[in-house]
């Protein structure tokens, strides 16, 4: 009794007071009660791929919004997983719910790889050299058919589980838990250190920060969660193949994690989960179907010209105030701070106009 | 086989200059990259065809108007859509990728996904050194020579292109010295993407024009203005022949192997990055200027 | 927006009254290109013949055909063609699925199909990994039936037999015992087997191999690979290109004037539309094909006008799908019900007379290769026209022509 009442507490001093945590605790009970209220397997498969690519544009903006390093290459994780995953799979006979975890690590290690050859660059430098790698790989998977599949992947693959139902929860339970872990890294002192190296990575080297290693670390783990994503993604698809290291991939999750706003975490998240299903649902009319990636593009560049910051920020600075005095958020109709008690911005702007500041 | 290697990778690399100097250009001014640059282009090359095969004008009046329709909805888009979110530099990367999609998507519904040709504005091949060279690739060669003298040009011996120099320098100090540092970007995008269509124009008719014709050469371009050093228009050209040659001689050495040409220019411009993180000819700067 | 909504309450009011009576298809393709355009096209003719004609008979009820268009845009994302074969089962009810082009598509979306125990006849792709699933599991694949093309270790055969005939001409009319051979192949999964098994039968058949070029499918330029072909002096260039590459491979040979005559695969060469897409300069390339005004079977003829008279262009192989519904139409008629468990034993025994040729299946559920019934055709381009010119013995065939010296 005593824990349940705790949780309640916590419930409503830590989540229930902000609008934006509310919302994302609304969304993560809708995603787990979904299909206990509709069970259509059609749309259970895209929320099923909607859950796979929020892990992975959650994963892009941890590295390209936390530590600055703008990823035009992000697919090559995705893919090194669901390649690995589903070769273990495939030729060892391994049970994927051990490869994907296989995946995950071997995508840190490539993401390791990357960071180390990326370390003295920076900027665009960076963002184009990126790009390069998947298709470098891309090559190279061509080069060894018989080991890769070539331009078919690996087919043939195992489900973790049977029915729509049941692979929906896997995506959805796997989302929630690395979206939570990443949300939580980047409000850690590891994401501070990471928001100092965007800002000046000299001046966070000045102040004895060994950027270096953190910059590894973050390729490493932004690469485990894109390639556990992609992993999942290859056992649920039953195909690993080259299309999962493509340019097209990679500028899709530059465009989830800018539209969504980044260095939000749930921004990207909540960008996947309003734009996949939609273009899904436009594809599904007869006649416009095939015009889904113009209206989505259209889409994405009149929201941004409204919300250049991104969506997510967008809202959350429509719903939410921070307090003048100790930054802590609070909710836009509050008129002093929930923890230091200071007087909110509506307040001071109208202490302004009494005493004739403008 | 050396002469092969000599004139054919000279012919690729005058393909790439066109289309790199142009990309460069506004990233050293303007500090956009523009991921629908390679859009331009396909867009050129679609309204060529258009106007020379549908509408039966002649190669000089299809080629001018295109090159002109174009530029022209450059800075329709930069006005509309770029500008607006110039401070935002993530915006702006989206909104070009964005602007890419749309144009891409555009011909896939008007022209439907078929694979065009556009007739060859010079007919008939030449022999040099033993090797035969298509007249267009000639052709390509002097327009991609006389383009970059001309960008030169200005960029030297003009006081646009003074005001230019200036901005790509530092904006804030050219901006406070009473330039109009709008109008000069403007100024700037037009140039780079008057560059991009002419390539259009000029290249296409020697490859195959369909919606996604953009993306190959993106990548491309991508690697030559990132090898030669991001906004510096030497480093291009030296980057595009570097690219050019490194293709030609993967295919002469390993022909069973042509399929890794892109690969391996790539691969090469990751070697000259580790070495050079700022590439060939790039301004070192510890900070985003 | 009115149009969109009137045709849509129209199709849900006519589905609502018409549910019982139909056989619902769904077409898979990539809608917004040829491909697409192709499977749609031959099954709207097929769909439109047979509602003329009464519709299909299952056990006596007279059942009308009704299409559903899916567009999978599998060229541009393989999750959007799992998604679209997913909504048609799922959501449109579809009883059979016919199409696909990409073959990493394909073998995503025949998971789905055979997940759902649906029949899926194959249009598209040549990949034999997805017969060889049938045999290695069959309870589970044995729904997946490929009606064309030809898996791609049979073209090799065909490809052969051309090469005789093409051959035979270098050595007669230029005077070249042994015709040196060029192959440029993309490199790809499809062409290793071919790859692998045609050296050897080059000997044997006394042409010269003076190298092998393999570009990536989606190569827009091969002016080095040319060179390096020209400098080695090939008569014949040995094509296996199935990506856009054919006909930038096509152009650049008219351009630089290369001596040599491309034959083997070229998939974009098939396609009315290459000769312009080549700019007019893919002068006597040739390919293998599968239509043309040439009477490989009775019904050759009549469906290559009848399409050419509609769409006001000849059909590709992915029109099979025209095939594939009548055939569809065939089973189902012989076996008296749509039950897919039913049909599967009858479509294994059947020996159908399509327009491309004669259908059989063999154990991997791929058609069966066979000189005389099932074996496609080669054409070549002469003067912006595409030219049938073997097998020989098929009534209508003309001359292969080498390019002048």
């Amino acid at each position: 009794m005593y824990l349940v009442r705790r949780a309640w507490a916590e419930l409503r001093s830590e989540v229930l007071v902000l609008p934006s945590r509310t919302l994302a605790l609304v969304w993560a009970l809708g995603v787990l009660a979904l299909p206990a209220l509709y069970g259509d397997p059609y749309a259970l498969r895209i929320l099923t791929m909607t859950c796979i690519f929020a892990i992975f544009a959650a994963s892009w903006d941890l590295l390209a919004g936390y530590a600055g390093q703008v990823n035009f290459g992000h697919a090559l994780f995705f893919g090194a997983g669901a390649y690995t995953s589903a070769l273990l799979s495939l030729r060892l006979g391994v049970s994927p719910w051990a490869t994907i975890w296989a995946g995950a690590a071997f995508a840190a290690l490539v993401g390791l790889a990357v960071g180390f050859l990326c370390l003295r660059l920076r900027g665009s430098y960076l963002s184009l050299a990126t790009l390069a790698f998947p298709l470098i790989v891309l090559g190279l998977l061509f080069a060894f058919p018989g080991f890769s599949g070539g331009e078919l992947g690996i087919s043939g693959l195992r489900r973790l589980v049977v029915t729509p139902v049941a692979n929906y929860y896997v995506a959805a339970i796997s989302m929630l838990v690395i979206v939570f872990a990443l949300w939580k890294l980047a409000d850690s002192n590891f994401g501070i250190v990471l928001h100092a190296i965007r800002d000046d990575e000299v001046a966070a080297r000045a102040s004895g920060i060994n950027t270096q290693r953190y910059k590894l670390a973050v390729f490493a783990i932004s690469a485990a969660a894109a390639g556990f994503a992609g992993a999942l993604f290859a056992h649920f698809l039953r195909v690993a193949g080259p299309s999962t290291l493509e340019v097209a991939l990679s500028f899709q999750v530059v465009i989830w994690g800018i539209f969504g706003g980044v260095a939000s975490i749930y921004g990207p998240v909540a960008a996947v989960f309003l734009l996949y299903p939609l273009t899904e649902w436009l594809g599904s009319f007869r006649g416009f179907g095939e015009m889904r990636l113009l209206i989505f593009a259209v889409i994405v560049l009149l929201v941004l010209l409204f919300m250049p910051r991104g969506l997510a920020p967008w809202v959350r600075d429509k719903i939410e105030t921070p307090c003048p005095r100790c930054k802590q958020r609070n909710v836009a109709w509050r008129s002093t701070c929930r923890l230091c008690g200071a007087g909110l911005e509506a307040q001071v702007a109208r202490a302004q106009r009494l005493v004739g500041h403008q | 086989m050396l002469q092969d290697i000599l004139v054919t990778g000279l012919v690729s690399g005058g393909v790439y200059a066109l289309l790199a100097v142009g990309f460069s250009l506004i990233f050293g001014v303007a500090r956009i990259v523009n991921i629908a640059h390679t859009a331009f282009y396909m867009l050129a090359a679609y309204c060529f065809y258009a106007l020379l095969v549908k509408g039966g004008l002649g190669f000089v009046p299809s080629a001018a108007i295109a090159v002109a329709a174009v530029t022209a909805l450059s800075l329709l888009c930069y006005r509309l859509v770029i500008e607006p979110v110039r401070e935002h530099h993530a915006a702006v990367l989206i909104a070009t990728i964005a602007l890419a999609l749309i144009f891409q998507e555009l011909m896939l519904f008007s022209f439907g996904g078929h694979y065009l040709g556009i007739p060859s504005t010079l007919q008939g091949a030449v022999r040099f050194l033993g090797v035969s060279i298509p007249a267009q690739r000639l052709l390509i060669l002097v327009v991609a020579a006389a383009m970059l003298l001309l960008v030169w040009f200005v960029l030297y011996r003009t006081r646009l292109g003074l005001a230019i120099r200036a901005t790509a320098n530092d904006l804030e100090v050219a901006n406070l010295m009473g330039m109009n540092v709008r109008r000069v970007a403007m100024a700037t995008v037009a140039i780079s993407v008057a560059l991009a269509a002419i390539a259009g124009v000029v290249v296409a008719p020697v490859f195959v024009v369909d919606p996604f014709m953009w993306l190959a050469p993106l990548v491309t371009m991508l690697a030559i203005v990132v090898l030669g050093g991001l906004g510096s228009l030497k480093g291009s050209l030296i980057g595009a022949l570097v690219i050019g040659y490194v293709e030609a001689i993967t295919v002469f050495a390993l022909p069973a192997g042509a399929y890794l040409k892109g690969a391996v220019a790539l691969m090469i411009m990751v070697v000259v990055l580790l070495v050079r993180p700022e590439g060939l000819f790039g301004v070192a700067f510890e900070e985003e200027r | 927006m009115l149009r969109f909504a009137l045709i849509a309450a129209a199709a849900i009011a006519f589905s609502a009254g018409a549910q019982a009576q139909t056989i619902r298809i769904a077409i898979l393709g990539p809608m917004a290109f040829v491909q697409g355009e192709h499977h749609w096209a031959g099954a709207e003719m097929a769909r439109d013949e047979i509602n003329k004609g009464g519709g299909i008979d299952v056990g006596g009820k007279r059942m009308m055909i009704e299409l559903i268009r899916g567009d999978t845009n599998e060229i541009q994302s393989v999750p959007d063609a799992t998604n679209t074969i997913e909504r048609v089962i799922t959501r449109d009810k579809a009883d059979f699925l016919i199409g696909g082009f990409r073959s990493e598509a394909v073998l995503a979306m025949q998971e789905v199909a055979m997940d759902y125990r649906r029949i899926f006849l194959g249009a598209g792709s040549a990949h034999p990994q997805l017969g060889m699933r049938v045999e290695q599991n069959y309870d589970r694949y044995k729904y997946w039936f490929r009606v064309t093309p030809p898996n791609s270790n049979d073209l090799g055969k065909t490809l052969v037999g051309v090469l005789g005939t093409v051959a035979g001409q270098i050595r007669k009319e230029l005077n070249q015992p042994t015709p040196k051979i060029a192959i440029l192949a993309e490199k790809a999964i499809w062409v290793e087997p071919i790859l692998k098994a045609l050296p050897p039968v080059f000997q044997k058949m006394q042409m010269e191999v003076v190298g092998t070029w393999q570009p990536s499918a989606t190569a827009t330029d091969v002016t080095a690979e040319l060179a390096a072909i020209d400098r080695a002096g090939a008569d014949i260039v040995f094509t296996l290109l199935s990506g856009p590459v054919g006909i930038v491979v096509g152009r650049q040979m008219g351009e630089r004037n290369l001596r040599a005559v491309a034959f083997g695969i070229n998939v974009e060469a098939q396609k009315e539309e290459f000769w312009k897409a080549a700019a007019g300069k893919a002068q006597f390339v040739s390919t293998i094909d599968t239509f043309a005004e040439v009477e490989i079977t009775p019904k050759t003829i009549p469906f290559v006008r009848a399409f050419q008279a509609r769409f006001g262009k000849a059909p590709t192989y992915n029109a099979g799908t025209y095939d594939a519904i009548h055939l569809l139409k065939a089973a189902i008629e012989s076996a008296g019900t749509t039950n897919a468990d039913k049909l599967v034993p009858v479509l294994e025994k059947i020996s159908y007379v399509a327009a491309f040729g004669v259908v059989e299946f063999d154990k991997r559920h791929d058609p069966v290769w066979a000189p005389g019934k099932n074996t496609g055709i080669a054409v070549q381009w002469q003067d912006g026209k595409k030219v049938p010119f073997w097998p020989p013995q098929v009534k209508g065939m003309q001359p292969f022509r080498l390019p002048a010296r």
